[in-house]
């Protein structure tokens, strides 16, 4: 009902007022059916229905906006019991015995339980307010922090093609054959890796919303792993990789392009930052609820300081930058995006020599499920 | 002397269009150039291009409708310019008759390579009686498979299958074509069947079915078979 009382306020106004004098009307002739039964059974004993009254106007309090709907019922309700349930019946008369002290009683403890009730439920939205703040403030945070890591990542390869081809342009006699070839060279590989940047940006706006909802679909898994390789390979082709990859065929839900990235992203990391020119090892194995990615790498691993800030995107701040180049900026807080999206885990950790980094896709997927109940509900 | 091969490329985007110009022109093509899908059109009725390179974001009109219309009246075949993240536009880019895509950016290597196949393949009609890339061998008259010399048995289902991407070697084959081509078009649009059989021809044709040498995945769009290394 906490949930009721905060969706009825993000109503427009007059809808607001047609459900509080809906639900008013609604409690008293529930309170005033429950008297006339209760008076038909025992006659003669007016606390009770008083007691019955009461309820009525704290649900009504409680659940209608404003002071003005408990203070009607509660005059409402003092009046009624005073014609319908108190002899003489069907006549108002406020000079009855002690009914004067009754009638200011009950109408005090309305008037208290209804300012009561009313500012307990704007607590309530008070509270609602304060926590969706919190969360704003955190995908903020989390906003600001991505940010900050693309614009460090894309600024470095850009002043590097910048001064390399203002070179160019300024001093072209003064530079050997050999010194534009390697210039050239500088440019080509720094537009590589912008355009290396830019997918991976892209792959954020495959998701959708606040909640990164993703389409999913069953793909073969041994087809997206093979493209993944594919271009892999393009980009380091002297790199080995062992697969190691189960006989069976697994179909497994998922968007095939973000795990696509996910996997070139994590094979690219082992090459650029294990400083070494060992073979990586992949591992793909079927478990009966998932099916878990391992790769692994044979090089210097992560830096003590750097595991706890793997995927806040932050990480790059930490490392006082070793790598300035190649910092580890946005690749691996997507790679996290993407497999939480999937309702994934992916956990990065030193071996005995070197990093490895897991990760598990569902077979049933939750996304999907959640799909369907869209799906009914259009 | 022979008479060069009329390329017209529709694009708008005058970076695109300087270093494609440069590079097809160095390599001994004829370009023509088209900044708007309007004028596009028009060009590919009065030049006769040979070969049409096609960006589907245009000013004027969408690239696909340009493609629909080039498509109502010739063959000529039409390679898509698209970007990497819209494959839905790619699919339906191929099932209405572009003859293949390349995504941006891309090198002039990998350009000239996939005008090459697609000239080719307007220019053998008929398919070849011989498939031959790397160890795998196809006869399709005897209907025979060897994989380094030794043959290789597929069902009625696989052969067909594979017979399909290697007479359409170097193409990419979107699912519903394959989907219609095997099952005709009645079957349902669930393309499992043929993941099940192409993960079963892996298994045979493939040393490594997660590191494939001759059929392709194109994700979320098709299939293309390594291009055919025999000559007729």
């Amino acid at each position: 009902m906490k949930h009721f009382s905060i969706t009825l306020r993000t109503l427009p106004p007059w809808k607001q007022h047609l459900h509080s004098v809906m639900l008013s009307l609604f409690f008293m002739s529930i309170a005033l059916v429950a008297c006339f039964l209760y008076h038909q059974i025992v006659p003669d004993h007016s606390a009770n229905i008083a007691l019955i009254f009461i309820l009525a106007l704290i649900c009504i309090s409680r659940y209608t906006v404003g002071y003005m709907y408990g203070l009607f019922c509660s005059l409402a309700a003092v009046i009624l019991i005073n014609w319908i349930f108190t002899y003489p019946y069907f006549k108002i008369n406020f000079t009855t015995g002690t009914y004067p002290i009754t009638f200011i009683i009950m109408l005090g403890i309305s008037l208290f339980t209804s300012t009561m009730t009313s500012h307990l439920t704007e607590l309530a939205d008070v509270i609602a307010q304060k926590e969706r703040q919190l969360i704003e403030a955190e995908n903020e945070k989390m906003r600001a922090n991505l940010l900050r890591a693309i614009s460090h990542d894309l600024r470095t390869p850009l002043t590097g093609i910048m001064g390399s081809s203002s070179l160019l342009l300024d001093k072209p006699d003064i530079l050997s054959e050999e010194e534009k070839r390697a210039i050239l060279t500088n440019i080509y590989e720094d537009s590589d890796w912008l355009l290396h940047m830019v997918e991976n940006l892209l792959t954020i706006t495959r998701m959708q919303g606040n909640n990164f909802d993703i389409s999913t679909c069953d793909e073969a898994l041994e087809e997206v792993i093979s493209e993944a390789l594919l271009k892999f390979h393009k980009r380091y082709p002297g790199q080995q990789v062992i697969v190691h990859f189960p006989e069976e065929f697994i179909m497994l839900p998922m968007d095939a392009i973000l795990i696509e990235q996910v996997t070139v992203n994590l094979l690219e990391n082992a090459v650029m930052h294990s400083h070494t020119d060992k073979p990586i090892d992949f591992l793909v194995e079927d478990h009966p609820d998932n099916v878990t990615f391992t790769i692994r790498d044979h090089g210097v691993g992560i830096p003590r300081n750097l595991l706890e800030h793997l995927f806040d995107g932050t990480a790059y701040l930490a490392t006082q930058i070793a790598d300035t180049r190649k910092g580890m900026g946005i690749g691996l807080s997507i790679c996290k995006t993407i497999i939480t999206a999937h309702n994934g885990t992916l956990i990065g950790q030193n071996h005995a020599d070197g990093a490895e980094f897991i990760f598990t896709l569902p077979k049933i997927h939750q996304a999907s499920q959640r799909r369907n109940h869209y799906d009914h509900q259009s | 002397m022979t008479t060069k091969v009329k390329v017209l490329l529709i694009e708008d985007d005058k970076s695109i269009t300087s270093f494609v110009t440069t590079a097809l022109e160095g390599s001994g093509y004829k370009v023509t150039n088209a900044s708007k899908g309007r004028e596009g059109v028009s060009l590919a009725a009065s030049f006769c291009p040979d070969i049409i390179l096609l960006d589907l974001g245009l000013p004027d009109i969408d690239g696909i409708e340009v493609l629909k219309q080039i498509r109502s009246w010739s063959n000529v075949p039409v390679i898509i310019i698209s970007a990497r993240t819209k494959e839905q536009e790619k699919v339906i880019a191929l099932d209405l008759g572009a003859d293949d895509y390349i995504t941006k950016p891309f090198g002039t290597g990998e350009l000239m390579a996939r005008i090459r196949t697609s000239l080719r393949h307007i220019h053998t009609k008929t398919p070849g009686h011989i498939y031959r890339a790397l160890d795998l061998e196809i006869n399709f008259e005897k209907r025979m498979i060897r994989l380094e010399g030794k043959e290789v048995h597929l069902t009625q289902i696989e052969y067909q299958l594979l017979t399909l991407l290697a007479e359409n070697s170097g193409r990419v084959l979107t699912y519903s074509y394959i989907m219609n081509a095997i099952w005709g078009p009645y079957m349902d649009n669930n393309n499992q069947i043929l993941r099940v059989n192409m993960a079963n021809i892996r298994r045979k044709i493939e040393k490594n079915p997660a590191q494939p040498q001759y059929v392709f995945t194109e994700i979320g769009i098709g299939y293309r078979m390594l291009e055919n290394e025999y000559q007729i």
